[in-house]
């Protein structure tokens, strides 16, 4: 039996009528009709991303600058050209996967997926640009890093949250993965320009725990119900 | 299952609070959305029930669909996730495995040779249900189905090949030997 005789099968199957009682398709449109009035659709998905991408990091360079930029002072050239693009590269895609997670039937492939490969990548440049794996002071100045980046993700969560609330429709979970990571990334962001200590094992741990906290706060919190 | 820029303009319209595009928009989706539930559910009661429930959701987030994309990946996928919610819910209480349980290989078959639907896809998982469904009752795409199911393309090629397979050893072995 070959694919063509099982696709006339499922055909012919498909084409016997399906009826659906006319009294529930009433019952639906009269419940349509009570509320029904005009809506506006959601601004196109490259706005939206654009928007996100703006806010997260307005939010970040903001953050950075109000406590000082000496992270960024200390870095090269190089270290500057590299890092800093590759931060911005990961903030459009998760700006990207936020707008998809909205809206239901868009292009979209896993983001739990694309959250880890995003880490992967950025534990890969830290060991490219930082050599020095000494230990010095690792939990007490580790510590102060990490709340200072939950409380960047924080406003920049909230503003994300605002741009997208309309959306949200389907999966809500994985919206909030979306929305924390990105909010996470605002975090890293203002590590990277702001903490001038640039131990290896700091910065892999540290800064880069941002992103998976916040990405975790953000789904814990779209699972709250709604009131 | 009606062409797509045609269900597009009826969305639109729908957007903009006409009612007649509304209710011909509900008069002529609910029977493929009917099927998707029943093939999942078994229950008439069920799919009644998410039908009604699909189309109120889509009523409250109708604003999320964008002009000029396609209706229906939008559409399922709202289906989908109402379908995946109420699964949970229930735990089903009337369980597929029940019917594939007491399904006979020939039970897919009428006197006529004709195929009952319901009862030939019942012997397949539900991902691969659900994805030739899409693709061969509701009329989907290979790429609208992967964005209303969210998964790759490939992904979809490759549960609809392993549908395929299986399908093949069902109708076979209850002598559809085309």
């Amino acid at each position: 039996m070959k694919d063509l005789n099982i696709d006339e099968i499922l055909e012919r199957a498909a084409q016997a009528r399906h009826p659906v009682d006319p009294a529930l398709l009433a019952r639906v449109s009269t419940s349509i009709a009570a509320s029904l009035r005009p809506v506006r659709p959601l601004a196109s998905a490259s706005t939206l991303a654009w928007v996100l991408l703006a806010l997260t990091t307005a939010i970040a360079v903001v953050s950075a600058l109000a406590l000082g930029p000496l992270g960024i002072q200390k870095l090269s050239g190089a270290e500057i050209g590299t890092i800093f693009p590759v931060l911005g590269i990961f903030t459009w895609l998760a700006a990207q996967v936020c707008v998809a997670e909205m809206t239901p039937g868009s292009v979209i492939s896993n983001p739990a997926m694309r959250l880890l490969t995003l880490l992967v990548i950025w534990l890969a440049v830290d060991a490219i640009f930082f050599h020095d794996y000494g230990m010095n002071l690792f939990l007490p100045q580790g510590i102060p890093c990490l709340r200072a980046g939950l409380i960047v993700a924080m406003p920049t969560g909230i503003a994300a949250w605002l741009v997208l609330r309309r959306g949200f429709a389907v999966d809500r979970s994985a919206a909030g993965l979306s929305a924390g990571t990105l909010a996470g990334l605002a975090g890293l962001i203002m590590l990277e320009i702001h903490c001038p200590n640039f131990h290896a094992m700091h910065v892999m741990v540290w800064h880069t725990a941002v992103v998976p906290l916040s990405a975790l706060a953000g789904f814990i919190v779209a699972r709250i119900p709604k009131a | 299952m009606p062409p797509d820029a045609d269900l597009e303009s009826l969305m639109v319209r729908y957007q903009q609070g006409d009612l007649s595009a509304a209710s011909e928009l509900i008069t002529r989706l609910s029977p493929a959305l009917h099927r998707f539930f029943m093939i999942q559910f078994v229950s008439r009661r069920y799919a009644d029930d998410l039908l009604q429930e699909t189309w109120l959701r889509i009523h409250q987030v109708r604003h999320t669909y964008r002009p000029g994309e396609p209706v229906l990946p939008w559409l399922y996928a709202i289906a989908r996730h109402i379908r995946v919610d109420q699964y949970r819910k229930t735990r089903r209480v009337e369980t597929r495995e029940q019917q594939v349980e007491r399904l006979p290989e020939t039970a897919a078959f009428d006197r006529a040779g004709g195929v009952d639907l319901n009862a030939l896809l019942a012997g397949l998982p539900e991902s691969q249900r659900e994805v030739i469904l899409m693709l061969k009752v509701s009329g989907l795409s290979l790429e609208q189905v992967a964005r209303a199911t969210k998964s790759s393309v490939g992904s979809v090629k490759q549960k609809a090949h392993r549908a395929y397979d299986k399908l093949r050893e069902l109708l076979v072995g209850a002598g559809f030997n085309k």
